[in-house]
């Protein structure tokens, strides 16, 4: 009960953001319970209280009659409810901060407990000190509500500078909160006070803080560790710093290890066997082709490719998700992938990959997105001033299709009818796109090249055609700027993050969104289909990364270890691994079976841009906006840590941290004159090419 | 603005909510209220700005524009500022004064009439895409596009530690052979064994190396000047400098012994080049490049025709260039100033030296500073003035020794005069200089004398009274420079009139300069400058500060022999038109060497 009632006005909160209009509301509701409708008898009587005095508190009549008579609500039973609420919330709001009589005991407080992480053992140190920070923010909110302005803000003065570094940017936030009245419009406030900041720690070191607490009856913290923090209680030794410090520093606090718990399905789907066969019958079709001898590619083919036939253990069902059928098109480009991947050059700390890079020239500090398509044919930038530019980087020209009365003449039989009814006239090296009215932050090419998607801060996401050269879809759902999208592997499903701190699953034929996905604490800025498209995973500004089911809708793996926003995010071509990079100008490798760290790969300057893999996941490039590329041993990366070796409590493997092991791994560093990196992609042959704007 | 944000202190005062009250008609706003208002607006404001970062980083710009304040108003659901967007980023002038800072906006007066009239602006170019390759099979190419492929701290690095080098080799292959074992893998043990062997250079360097070769020595001269800038200016070319210090080293050895003069200034003006690269670290090579370019200093004969060819041109250049060599490369470790000096002063000492290596040694001595001439040249005055003497007064000499004399002797006044204005008191007398400085004194004072009537302010001397502090505090620290041993005896000067004539008709060629100091205010504007620059700069620069603060107008003499120095050159090979065509070029050239 107690956890519920801190959850509502989150929900509440949530819920707010993502309902533009009256239309949106039951569609958030259903989202939540997964699909369910209303009167599924899991909708707990209290969200619905919680939804109708939203609605009363907006005046949305219509709305709040009609979910009460679905709901089949008596309206004792919603008075009853009501008053609850009304009664919960003002609790939650107003009483979590106790009035203490004066306001210099925290003070003493913060350092009573300060002195006793001092000298406590080392082995217990360093997660008790883990607590310091939560304790020191809840403290200074308490100050505020209570009207101690003056000694809060020289509480949070002669404080501030004690707690980690990547916490720092959360408290100057904090500390622009220096009022009662300022508290109830500020996110980050409703973050702490709604949620639970979760620290982890062994039973021992549990047990060293409660005696601290009884034995010294430090009634301020006991509140603040009771109210506002959830403690992870494991078995088993203590961590280290390192631990530690590998797993802190998420706006949350450390990941709930109860989270992760969900088995996942990171295998790659079952290839559909019609393409083996098709491949045969092409190469019968066509076999003076290049003067390639298609008889020997069989036995060649890469390992990577044969696995993909056998069915993967770790495989999602086929039917979890639904996908669209293969058309005669995909299935020919399923071909030409085969047949290019046999091309592949095989990569290794000894034949590393060529870099091909494309300079953006005359638009310094105006791109704001660059994208290729999957097989490198097409560059897509947005920019600043709302517009999207699309480049073909082969000698084909980028073409539109001929009007509707001379398509009328073409004969739909024709072998070439796809070639026939582009207009040659139209050809251009690149296009413009015009219709966003805002900057445009992302884009994504459809696996087929016809389809573009871009979103950009006006909050819409516009599908485009790369055929007739139009916008198809405005989809409209996001009402804050949408930071990115993407198009799921397989088409048809995409995926959007923005800053209203939802991510949404869309299908292209749909103009609302099938999943809502929330639960990040900040805004959420990007956002990567698994290779499977059965899983989204998304990197916040609250320092964490998720996973999320696509079939659910619920979260199923949270990974925190950032210290600042992730900015990117990559899974590695088997799907068993995801690779994040952030503001802190980390790169962290993830293991998605168990949702932990396994390694930190350092040396960039700036922000992380992109992160790619190679096709046969030899190789693992990082960019940066400092304007350099590192090239990793993937390969070695996930044989040295200990994948088999997990340890059951939860706890991270001994990270790859010993510095001469990490800077092994690197196998080059490129950089640039003036120009940062912002996009990464291997080529189905495994040439890698990057992109950025020259700033010089 | 750092430390503001980092304090949090950053805030509106209350006097400026009553400033801005006022602006919207609210008179008399109470202290507690506009108090209340910064508190809230300060607020308001912070959150604001930190939304706008979010665009700026979704725009991965590094700057908050106007537009990402407009944004983030616009997710806070309030009207944008409408009309303060900008394309660029805002101009902000800061000034201070009065214990104040303030950052302003600097609004201009358009004329209406000049935008109608004016002609359209340009279009501003179109987005390009552009290609290159960052890297082919995992090796960075020198291209252009590319930086270059070893930075220039890093072959300092290299330079002045080999072992450095080695150490990350032996890193690596230890690196790989412990995390091979960490894998149990079947391992051989395979340490590769770098051999010592000169480095090969690719097909389209040795392309380069010919084509830049040819047109440095080549006499196609719009070829030289592209191929002393691609020296210049292109990156990666470390890989070549054994190469091309080979090539250099070499073709001096050759042409001095040949008497060619237009190839040596064509190998001296590559030596130039080299040295204004950037990215070269040319350390490792001085070996090569200090001998060639001292052989076109001191060397006895370096044109066939030594009366009528301008070689004191390519001495006072190459001399400019060890004086930069020593500048940019000396260490303790090679010593090459001390070196340098050492050589310098022998041949100084060597009475049989001939007289155009004794003002190769003169000329080279004079280039390496304050300091090196007050130690080594002062001294020798005397000695200088008997060596020339008798060329200048004799009859009978052979002509080429009378021109190498008086050459000797406008350099030692050129050189001279600045230091001895410092130096010595006013009032100046003949006598006294005549006693200490033998045959050249009275030269000496009356070039000193006209000096001082020349310069005109005197806050310039408390100026270079600090620099010369400075100089003198980095001399000592070095140490190293050992007095050469000076014996002056006494010399009568005969002719006493006629190198006071002689002295008045030289600086016709000064000119222009003259006028220079007339207006203080320029003077001292860059006085200042140079001396904060200069101070903190290198010792090396030391000669250059006092001749800088001291008399501005020496610079630019110094600059008029620099722009002589060239066109002669031409004129050497070429004929008198193109004298006066090349003499601008190389006036350009000449601002850049000043700057440096």
């Amino acid at each position: 009960m107690e956890y519920s009632m801190n959850q509502l006005p989150q929900a509440i909160n949530s819920d707010a953001k993502t309902q533009s209009s009256e239309n949106q509301n039951s569609e958030v509701v259903s989202d939540n319970s997964g699909g369910q409708t209303l009167d599924s008898e899991n909708v707990d009587s209290n969200t619905l209280a919680a939804v109708l005095q939203f609605l009363q508190k907006h005046n949305l009549k219509g709305t709040a009659d009609a979910l009460k008579k679905e709901a089949r609500l008596k309206e004792d039973q919603l008075r009853d409810a009501q008053a609850l609420q009304v009664d919960s919330e003002a609790t939650n709001l107003l009483s979590s901060y106790k009035s203490e009589g004066d306001p210099n005991a925290y003070e003493k407080a913060y350092l009573s407990y300060r002195r006793f992480v001092e000298s406590s053992l080392d082995v217990y140190k360093h997660e008790l000190s883990l607590v310091l920070y939560p304790l020191f923010v809840h403290m200074y909110l308490e100050m505020i509500y209570n009207n101690h302005e003056n000694e809060a803000s020289k509480f949070m003065e002669r404080f501030s500078i004690d707690q980690e570094d990547y916490y720092q940017e959360d408290l100057k936030k904090v500390s622009f909160i220096t009022k009662k009245e300022h508290m109830k419009g500020s996110d980050l406030m409703e973050n702490f006070k709604s949620s639970q900041f979760t620290v982890r720690m062994s039973r021992d070191t549990y047990s060293v803080l409660k005696r601290f607490l009884q034995d010294k009856n430090q009634s301020i913290v006991m509140n603040v560790i009771q109210e506002h923090l959830y403690v992870d209680m494991y078995e088993g030794v203590p961590r280290n710093k390192a631990q530690v410090e590998s797993t802190a520093g998420a706006m949350e606090g450390e990941a709930n290890r109860q989270v992760n718990k969900t088995k996942i399905y990171y295998g790659l789907l079952k290839e559909p066997d019609i393409q083996l066969s098709v491949v045969e019958e092409e190469e019968d079709g066509e076999p003076g082709e290049g003067g390639e001898k298609p008889k020997k590619k069989k036995p060649k083919k890469d390992p990577l490719l044969n696995k993909k036939a056998k069915s993967d253990p770790n495989a999602p069902p086929a039917s979890r998700l639904p996908l669209p059928d293969l058309r005669d098109i995909d299935k020919l480009e399923k071909v030409r992938a085969l047949r290019e991947a046999s091309k592949r050059v095989a990569l290794g700390p000894d034949s590393l990959p060529s870099i091909c890079f494309y300079t953006m020239l005359n638009c310094a500090e105006t791109v704001t997105c660059v994208e290729f398509c999957e097989d490198s044919s097409l560059l897509a930038a947005g920019f600043s001033d709302s517009i999207l530019k699309v480049w073909s980087l082969v000698p084909q020209k980028l073409r539109a299709m001929k009007p509707a009365e001379q398509l009328a003449d073409i004969d739909k039989e024709a072998e070439d009818v796809l070639v026939r009814m582009m207009d040659d006239k139209t050809g251009e090296t690149m296009k413009v796109l015009y219709g966003h009215c805002g900057p445009v932050y992302s884009a994504s090419f459809s696996h087929d090249r016809t389809l573009l998607l871009s979103s950009s801060e006006d909050a819409t996401i516009r599908l485009w055609s790369l055929q007739t050269w139009t916008c198809l879809v405005v989809y409209k759902g996001h009402i804050y700027p949408v930071w990115d999208v993407r198009f799921s592997p397989h088409g048809y499903y995409f995926s959007s993050v923005g800053h209203d701190r939802t991510a949404r699953l869309w299908a292209t034929d749909h103009h609302q969104p099938l999943r809502i996905f929330a639960g990040h604490y900040s805004d959420v800025d990007v956002v990567q289909f698994h290779p499977n498209s059965n899983y989204v995973a998304t990197g916040s500004s609250d320092r964490s990364v998720r996973l999320w089911d696509c079939v659910s809708g619920n979260c199923v793996r949270l990974m925190t270890g950032h210290k600042g926003t992730v900015s990117a995010l990559c899974f590695s071509t088997d799907g068993r691994f995801l690779a994040s990079g952030g503001a802190d100008q980390k790169v962290l490798l993830w293991d998605l079976a168990h949702g932990h760290l396994l390694a930190d790969l350092p040396g960039h300057t700036m922000t992380i841009s992109s992160l790619a893999f190679s096709r046969d996941g030899t190789v693992f490039a990082t960019s940066s906006l400092d304007g350099s590329i590192q090239l990793w041993d993937f390969f070695r990366m996930t044989d040295e840590s200990s994948l088999e070796d997990v340890n059951i409590s939860g706890h991270n493997p001994d990270l790859l941290k010993r510095s001469n092991v990490i800077e092994s791994l690197r196998l080059a560093r490129y950089p640039t004159k003036a120009t940062p990196v912002m996009s990464l992609h291997f080529t189905r042959r495994n040439l890698l090419l990057a992109a950025g704007m020259f700033e010089g | 603005m750092s430390e503001y944000e980092a304090t949090g202190s950053l805030n509106l005062p209350t006097e400026s909510m009553k400033i801005m009250a006022e602006s919207v008609g609210v008179a008399g706003l109470s202290d507690s209220a506009a108090k209340e208002l910064a508190d809230e607006i300060n607020f308001r404001l912070k959150t604001v700005i930190q939304d706008a970062t979010k665009f700026m980083h979704h725009g991965k710009r590094k700057r908050l524009s106007t537009m990402d304040i407009d944004h983030a108003l616009k997710i806070k659901n309030i009207e944008p500022l409408y009309g303060f967007s900008n394309q660029d980023h805002i101009p902000f002038r800061f000034a201070s004064g009065g214990g104040r800072e303030l950052h302003f906006l600097e609004d201009k007066e358009l004329d209406i009439a000049d935008i109608i009239g004016g002609s359209l602006p340009k279009l501003p170019l179109d987005v390009a895409l552009r290609a290159h390759w960052l890297s082919i099979d995992g090796i960075q190419p020198a291209v252009p596009e590319n930086p270059p492929s070893l930075s220039k701290d890093q072959q300092r690095l290299e330079s002045s530690d080999p072992v450095s080098k080695l150490a990350k080799i032996g890193d690596k292959t230890q690196k790989k052979s412990t995390t091979l074992t960490a894998t149990n893998k079947p391992k051989t043990e395979t340490v590769q064994v770098k051999q010592l062997t000169a480095h090969e250079l690719s097909v389209e360097q040795q392309l380069y190396y010919k084509e830049i070769t040819e047109a440095c020595v080549g006499s196609d001269e719009a070829r030289r000047a592209e191929a002393f800038q691609s020296l210049a200016s292109d990156p990666g070319l470390h890989q070549m400098l054994p190469r091309l210090c080979t090539f250099i080293a070499e073709g001096v050895r050759v042409n001095v012994v040949q008497n060619n003069l237009a190839p040596l200034i064509y190998l001296m003006r590559m030596v130039k080049a080299l040295l204004s690269n950037q990215t070269l670290y040319l350390e490792k090579y001085l070996h090569e490049l200090v001998p060639a370019v001292t052989s076109c200093m001191v060397s006895k004969q370096l044109c066939l025709r030594p009366e009528v060819d301008n070689h004191w041109a390519l001495r006072d250049f190459s001399s400019r260039l060890i004086a930069q060599i020593c500048k940019n490369y000396h260490t303790t470790t090679n010593n090459c100033q001390t070196r340098v000096t050492r050589l310098f002063c022998r041949a100084l000492a060597n009475d049989k030296m001939p007289l155009a290596s004794f003002y190769g040694a003169l000329v080279g001595l004079s280039e390496l500073g304050t300091e090196v001439i007050k130690a080594f040249i002062i001294p020798k005055i005397r000695a200088i003035g008997e060596r020339i003497e008798p060329y200048l007064d004799g009859t009978g000499q052979a002509n080429a020794d009378r021109i190498a004399a008086s050459h000797i002797k406008q350099l030692t006044i050129k050189v001279m005069v600045p230091i001895l204005k410092v130096t010595r008191q006013p009032p100046d007398n003949v006598d006294d200089y005549r006693q200490e400085f033998g045959y050249l004194g009275p030269a000496l004072h009356g070039a000193v004398n006209r000096a001082r009537s020349q310069t005109t302010t005197t806050a310039s001397s408390g100026v270079i009274s600090s620099a010369a502090a400075g100089s003198l505090g980095l001399s000592a620290g070095r140490g190293t420079i050992v007095m050469g041993g000076a014996s002056g005896s006494a010399t009568t000067s005969r002719n006493q009139s006629s190198v006071v004539a002689n002295a008045a008709s030289n600086p016709t060629k000064y000119m222009f300069v003259t006028s220079r100091p007339s207006t203080p205010v320029q003077v001292t504007a860059p006085q200042t400058t140079q001396v904060v620059k200069l101070v903190s700069g290198a010792g090396q620069a030391s000669k250059q500060t006092v001749m800088a603060t001291n008399q501005p107008k020496y610079v630019m003499v110094n600059s008029s022999q620099i722009v002589r120095a060239p066109i002669k050159m031409e004129g050497a090979e070429g004929t008198s038109e193109v004298k006066m065509e090349s003499s601008v070029v190389i006036k350009t050239e000449n601002i850049t060497i000043l700057d440096d």
